[in-house]
């Protein structure tokens, strides 16, 4: 995690948001790992003040691990750069949020991303989340957000403008923050998760082996009951899960509603088709209104405990992103009521999936074994779907011969669905239905991308992802695009030829891709520059003439997937200093517009051009942090799935 | 011993007709065989062996050895018309070359093989080329070396590299237009096309996403899950040679071999080990794919980019920097004085 480029990134981020304290603190500790306070005072060149205010703040954000030795009773600190990285999330989260949740749910989270934590009671006296519609006008309100964002202590925020009362509390935040947890988008923070996941692990394991039952034992069966019980104890420690007595009947709250106004989701010119989950959020404000007064008459509105401490989870938004790149996938080649089912599937399955994976790393190509997700019943699907969809009208017949045939028998049964088509027709029977989404489900689960797999428990048809091979095909596709686009089709030939048989000599290369030598050489020579595919030597004799050697060609994916995810973090670290120099080219322009009393009337001091000038450079800077998202795309790819 | 040479020769013819009628040409003589075939009077075994003596020279039968036996072989009269007409050097050459049969033998073979000098090989190659007995090929693994093989046979795969050669070189071309040919031709296959008189009601009731496609466009659906009419190797084989844009017969192997090219495309997916295989686009989108395709072929490929699926490195200036790895703040190349930003963004913009 810690190499040059993502080191730099993080920086840049957290420079990005929090400004320039908290990045100098976060180098030091990146560049020379754990430090003590008088060391890291040393090597940070930083006043007593401005330090202690610096960490306590990053330590609020978990930007900082921290851990108090029992040895020698020092604290050390640590930089926490998943915390820092995430910070190019939360847009993305947010969104995903707002289109799942609605508008309110998204401003909750995003008033505890930028709390970092906070204790229920906290939230509750916070005027934003009072009531949107007071807000938004307000622009002492929306000033203050800015210093929130830039400045650094979230701490005592929660004083000015206490204006709102507490009284006319919160009708809405419970059940939304309710709904966040219920879905696991948020969770209790444990003290463990301010110790960094080694810490944890190492501190567990000592207790582990220092009891008595342990310590009698040895050698190897020691070591392994050592280590299982310690991953018990982190994981027992660790543990925030919230949604446990939330769920109501396999779903969290607030999701329900999709269900019920499934419908007019539906008949909306698909959304979905275009965009996924993502593109989801086109509903209007009015709909949204009318699910939420559902909510609170439908789920009990007894308030969360007020002491708890809660913070985002992250590991929880990683596999709701992931899954909207399934559908993503999905959306390639299979028919739209297909896509809208495994949407449904895939819902179920988030529910279910805590984290994207169990290890820390992504396993070696070829070494990974698969993991399937939760299965979820057929039943409980068919439950989910709106049962408007047109599920027969997007697969073709079994045998094509006979249809000619079964459409003269049958003119009566196909003119009324015809006709009858836009309203409530005959029910069709539920086994049928079932039979139906099964179907769908089959044809998401041919080749090549496999996206489904069916799964018999005790007679129950049962579907499941399979989601160590999808998440290793988003990596493969995500490389052959670039492939594609560096050295064109004939290369992404050879590099599936490559990808398929392992190495190969050239003739053997040439008579499978069926490519002529001159443009197999060609392709294969600028791969190996841009280091995509290599060569190995295998000498015939022992002086290792040329002339004597064989030379296979071979594409070793995660060789190539970790170079290119230290490019990625370089490109995107790119973008932020180039958005950072434009700022400066534009420096004078940008601080007019920046001053208190111009922000926010801007219509009112700005000319003409200058607002055109402004539009411009926002839009300039939105490109370039479009970029970035898309960049930090391709990482989670990478990374994170 | 006049009478007793005519004798011979008189058996010895009888006996080379019997081995004819009773055998195949490619069929190994052992003794047994001969005595077998009761021309020989009393099975007299020096008599027999000089009857095969004498067909050998008048090179009628080859003689062979087969785990320390002698065995013999036919020849048909023809060709050993031929070889009594060559001087024995180009005989000997003949007879390697006969040998390796469709895979072809090498010059510096021959010259191991029958130790001639190098100038009388020559001579003897040029010779038997020159009464059009061997021919010289191409071999595709080895393209530098110069082998012969027998006029009348055709080469194997292994020496031609299969059907997708011409003359040693891969033929790009036809390789090209006889993929796109199966591609199409599978694609019809895989996809369920909807009747024109269907078209309408279905766009009532899929009311959603698709229901702006254009009228005149024709709609296709995916066939369920464990359809079993996807064409096979053997259909497909069929329907290319049936389509008359090869000039040669294609075999299954052939076929095969550009299916899997192809599935190395993702054009098409096999299913069910390779026993059928499916189309990844519609007939329309393989239609547009091909007629796009054809103008850009070959080397810009900026155009080219354009139609490609995109992720965040291929758009971003430093996916395609050609300096990216050189470049660092405050180095030479740096993100504050880079050059391909500027354009970029006013590329981004422009849209």
């Amino acid at each position: 995690m810690m190499s040059q480029c993502s080191a730099e990134l993080c920086m840049l981020l957290i420079e990005d948001n929090f400004g320039e304290l908290f990045a100098r603190i976060f180098t030091v500790l990146q560049r020379y790992e754990r430090l003590t306070l008088p060391r890291l005072k040393f090597y940070a060149r930083l006043s007593d003040r401005q330090l202690h205010n610096g960490l306590s703040a990053m330590i609020q954000h978990h930007l900082i691990y921290h851990f108090t030795s029992l040895d020698d009773g020092n604290t050390y600190y640590e930089a926490n750069p998943q915390a820092a990285y995430s910070l190019v999330r939360s847009g993305k989260i947010l969104q995903l949020v707002e289109s799942r949740l609605g508008e309110y749910a998204a401003q909750v989270l995003e008033t505890i991303m930028n709390l970092g934590h906070s204790s229920i009671a906290n939230l509750e006296t916070l005027p934003e989340l009072q009531s949107t519609k007071q807000r938004i006008p307000n622009g002492v309100n929306h000033g203050e957000e800015e210093i929130e964002e830039n400045g650094g202590k979230e701490g005592d925020l929660a004083a000015p403008n206490g204006d709102h009362a507490v009284s006319e509390k919160p009708a809405r935040l419970h059940p939304t923050l309710k709904s966040l947890a219920s879905h696991g988008y948020i969770h209790r923070l444990r003290e463990a998760h301010f110790q960094s996941p080694n810490d944890n692990w190492l501190d567990a394991s000592r207790i582990i082996s220092s009891r008595p039952d342990v310590k009698i034992m040895k050698g190897k069966q020691q070591a392994m009951e050592i280590e299982e019980k310690a991953k018990e104890m982190v994981k027992e420690r660790t543990e925030g899960d919230l949604s446990r007595g939330l769920m109501y009947n396999g779903l969290p709250q607030g999701a329900k509603k999709k269900r019920d106004h499934g419908n007019k989701e539906s008949n909306q010119p698909a959304p979905n088709g275009t965009n996924g989950v993502n593109g989801g959020h086109v509903d209007d404000e009015e709909e949204e209104e009318n699910d939420w007064s559902e909510d609170e008459d439908g789920i009990d509105s007894m308030p969360m405990d007020s002491n708890l401490i809660i913070r985002v989870n992250y590991e929880k938004f990683d596999v709701a992103l992931r899954n909207t790149r399934f559908l993503e996938l999905a959306e390639q080649d299979a028919p739209s009521a297909s896509i809208q089912i495994y949407e449904c599937l895939l819902r179920r399955i988030e529910y279910q999936t805590a984290r994207c994976r169990d290890s820390y790393e992504i396993p070696r190509e070829g070494e990974e074994g698969e993991q399937y997700s939760a299965p979820i019943q057929l039943s409980s699907i068919v439950e989910d779907v709106d049962p408007d969809l047109d599920l027969t009208g997007c697969i073709g017949p079994m045998e094509p011969s006979t249809v000619l045939n079964r459409r003269g028998k049958r003119p009566l049964d196909d003119d009324t669905n015809g006709v009858n088509g836009d309203e409530h027709e005959d029910e069709p029977s539920g086994q049928n239905r079932a039979y139906e989404i099964d179907q769908h489900l089959s044809i998401l689960s041919q080749p090549p991308l496999n996206l489904t797999t069916k799964h018999v428990i005790s007679g129950l048809p049962t579907w499941r992802v399979a989601f160590r091979g999808l998440a290793r095909k988003l990596r493969h596709l995500e490389l052959e695009r670039m492939i594609e686009s560096r050295y064109g089709d004939v290369a992404l030939r050879v590099i599936r030829v490559l990808h398929a048989k392992g190495k190969l000599d050239e003739k053997r290369l040439q008579e499978i891709s069926l490519l002529p030598f001159k443009d197999l050489r060609q392709t294969l020579a600028s791969m190996q520059t841009g280091g995509f595919v290599d060569l190995q030597e295998v000498p015939r004799d022992a002086q290792r003439q040329p002339s004597k050697t064989i030379y296979l060609w071979y594409y070793d994916p995660d060789r190539v997937c970790s170079s290119i995810l230290e490019d990625t973090y370089k490109a995107m670290s790119r973008c932020l200093q180039r958005i950072k120099f434009e700022r400066t080219r534009e420096r004078d322009f940008l601080e007019k517009t920046e001053r208190t009393d111009v922000k926010g009337h801007e219509e009112e001091f700005l000319s003409e051009a200058e607002l055109e000038h402004l539009r411009n450079w926002k839009a300039k800077e939105a490109l370039l942090l479009a970029e970035v998202s898309r960049l930090d795309d391709m990482v989670a790819v990478f990374r994170d799935y | 011993m006049a009478s007793a040479g005519s004798q011979v020769a008189e058996l010895a013819s009888k006996l080379y007709d019997a081995c004819v009628n009773e055998f195949d040409s490619d069929h190994l003589f052992y003794q047994n065989d001969f005595l077998n075939l009761k021309v020989i009077p009393k099975n007299d075994v020096a008599l027999l062996l000089e009857c095969t003596q004498s067909l050998v020279n008048q090179n009628l039968f080859r003689l062979l050895q087969k785990d320390g036996k002698l065995t013999w072989k036919l020849i048909d009269r023809e060709d050993a018309e031929k070889l009594r007409n060559l001087t024995p050097d180009e005989a000997m050459v003949y007879n390697v070359i006969h040998s390796t049969e469709r895979t072809g033998i090498w010059v510096r073979h021959i010259g191991n093989r029958t130790n001639l000098h190098k100038s009388i090989l020559d001579r003897c190659l040029k010779a038997l080329e020159g009464k059009n007995y061997i021919k010289s090929l191409h071999n595709v693994k080895y393209p530098s070396r110069k082998m012969y093989m027998l006029a009348g046979l055709a080469p194997s795969e292994e020496v031609t590299g299969g059907a997708w050669f011409t003359d040693g070189v891969l033929d790009a071309n036809f390789i090209n237009s006889v993929a796109g040919y199966i591609e199409y031709t599978v694609s019809r296959r895989s996809w369920f096309e909807v009747p024109a008189s269907d078209r309408k009601n279905k766009r009532i009731k899929t009311a959603s996403g698709k229901a702006e496609v254009k009228s005149d466009e024709k709609t296709y659906l995916p066939y369920p899950h464990g359809y079993a009419g996807y064409p096979t190797v053997a259909q497909i084989t069929a329907a290319v040679n049936d389509s008359g844009i090869t000039p040669v017969r294609l075999g299954e192997e052939s076929v095969v071999q550009l299916l899997e090219m192809l599935c190395y495309d993702n054009k098409l997916v096999a299913l069910g080990n390779g026993e059928w295989y499916r189309s990844l686009k519609s007939p329309e989108a393989v239609k547009a794919a091909q007629s796009r395709k054809a103008p850009i072929e070959g080397d810009d490929l900026s155009v080219a980019n354009k139609h490609l699926v995109k992720n965040g490195m291929t758009e971003a200036p430093c996916g395609q920097c050609p300096v990216f790895k050189l470049c660092a703040p405050g180095g030479a190349v740096s993100p504050e004085t880079c050059e391909y930003f500027d354009p970029w963004l006013s590329n981004g913009l422009g849209f």
